[in-house]
This record gives structure tokens, sequence and C-alpha cells, in this order.
């Protein structure tokens, strides 16, 4: 466990590029209902021919943001060629495997049914229907991509998480570091590591 | 000696007393987890647990050294000793 006291308080604001500021605002403002919040409007400067730009905000609630970052004269492909998969940021080959095109994603909390159900009524609406509705035992999420191709999650969770459960995830990052620090590190030999670390810290 | 550990969580208490519905298999706690130990196997129906599948393929805390799982599908979860 950590000495250190936690002084952070979420996230001031994640940010992305958008080569379609039209859409993007349409999706997080018009049809998702977040508010717009903060822009800054600036000139390119710097040694590196830095294209004018502007980067807008949308509250995610909690007082967080989503931010985006236009870049005036900028087509996609400044980014490379377009990829077969992913978004405008990260483009991937079609023999990328899903699983890993999807890891890297945002999800946004709600606290209830109700709010999960009314988002996705505001997107089932739109031109970016819900992809996927999922329980996963323990959590709720809808899911699909918004219109730069970034996933985009909203969850909420079916019961609160436990004690315990934090203690067994400090277990399992202590164990997980010492596979890692091995060769050849396996699901198996965690799970070994894990017991043991169970046997030795836990009392019984 | 096989010792499978289990996060006692509420999704997780169905694959502790499907465990112990057999003879051969004790189910004890360390602490917030159950211990679950038998000289031999232990074997655990999915069906039985009602688990579906993010709580059934996440529900292994742990395995000592002297077993290794040799099974964990849709259908069971087998823990043999090495």
């Amino acid at each position: 466990m950590s000495e250190q006291d936690h002084r952070v308080r979420g996230v001031d604001h994640v940010a992305f590029p958008t080569f379609d500021p039209a859409a993007t605002v349409r999706f997080y403002r018009d049809v998702l209902g977040f508010p717009v919040v903060h822009s800054i409007c600036a000139a390119g400067w710097g040694p590196e021919n830095h294209p004018d730009f502007i980067h807008f905000f949308f509250d995610i609630g909690n007082g967080d943001r989503i931010a985006f970052f236009y870049y005036f004269g900028t087509p996609p492909e400044v980014g490379g060629p377009a990829g077969e998969k992913g978004d405008v940021h990260a483009r991937f080959g079609a023999d990328v495997p899903e699983y890993f095109v999807r890891s890297r994603h945002l999800a946004i909390h709600v606290d209830s049914e109700e709010d999960l159900l009314e988002y996705r009524r505001r997107l089932d609406a739109s031109s970016w229907p819900v992809e996927m509705q999922i329980r996963h035992e323990t959590i709720e999420s809808i899911y699909t991509h918004d219109p730069n191709g970034y996933m985009f999650e909203i969850t909420r969770a079916l019961r609160p998480v436990l004690p315990q459960e934090d203690v067994d995830a400090e277990l399992t990052v202590d164990a997980l570091l010492d596979v890692v620090a091995e060769p050849e590190p396996t699901f198996g030999k965690l799970l070994a590591r894990k017991a043991e670390l169970i046997a030795s810290r836990v009392p019984v | 000696m096989t010792t499978l550990y289990v996060l006692d969580v509420p999704e997780n208490v169905a694959v502790a007393t499907v465990a112990e519905e057999d003879p051969a298999v004790t189910v004890g706690h360390r602490g917030d987890y159950f211990e679950i130990t038998a000289d031999g196997p232990i074997v655990i129906d999915r069906r039985a647990t009602g688990c579906r599948h993010a709580v059934w393929y996440s529900c292994v805390a742990g395995v000592a050294r002297d077993g290794r799982i040799t099974q964990h599908d849709k259908n069971a979860l087998r823990v043999d000793p090495v």
C-alpha cells in the first residue's frame, strides 16, 4: 500500500485531435448534452510549424472534461495513412486484433440504470447509435464510437466496490510485478505467486 | 494437496458453495478469501454456480504451487495436484 497521501482530484481533462469539429460538437454537445465549458483559440507558434488551432472542452460531469484539438489547414494524413481499424489518432491495419484496438478507451460514469438508459436513448436517436450494451455482472455499459472513431463507453456499477477488492487488487499488482520481473510471465505463474502472497499476508 | 483461493464477494459465493458439495473438498476462509482445499482435484461445475462468463473467468484469486488449473472453460474449473 502506498504510504503517500493521495491529493489528486480526478480527471482535469483528457485531450484528442479531431478533423471533424462539426460532428464532434454534434455528438458531445447536441446529442449527449455535454456543455461546452472552455476553449482556447491559438495562433500557431513554436519551432515545429505548429498550425493555428482551436482547443475546445466539454464537461463530462464532476467538473472533469474531455477536450479536442482542431488544427487549421491540417488534413487527417498528418497522422499517417488511414488505418483499416482504429481512430483518427491510432491507426491500425486490418490484422490488428479487436481486443487490442479497443483496449484504449474512455469510460464515463453514471449513477443509475435510469441515467444509462437516458444516454442510450440520446445516442440511439442520433447518427451514433449504441453498438453494444453489456452487463458484466458487476457493471453495465453502453458503447459506441464517436465521430472521430474513438471508442466511447458509459458505465454504471451494479454494486459498490467492496474493501476486499481493493486489498485483492494490491496483491494482484504485487504478484504481477514479481512475475513480469522473471522470464516468460504467464497467468498461471501470477496465480501461483498471488496464492503465496495471500498465504503470507492475509491473516487466517 | 490443491489449494484454490477465491475472493469472497457476492458473485463468487456460488463458486465456493458448489466446490463444497464435493465431500473431498474443504472450504474455509483466509481473511476475505475462500480457501478451497482438497487432497486430490478440485472440480467446480460452471452451470451449477450460475456464473456467467465475466465472473466465471475472473473468479480465481490464486492457486498454490502444489496445484495447477487444467481446465477453465464454459463447463468447469478444474485444479489438479501437480
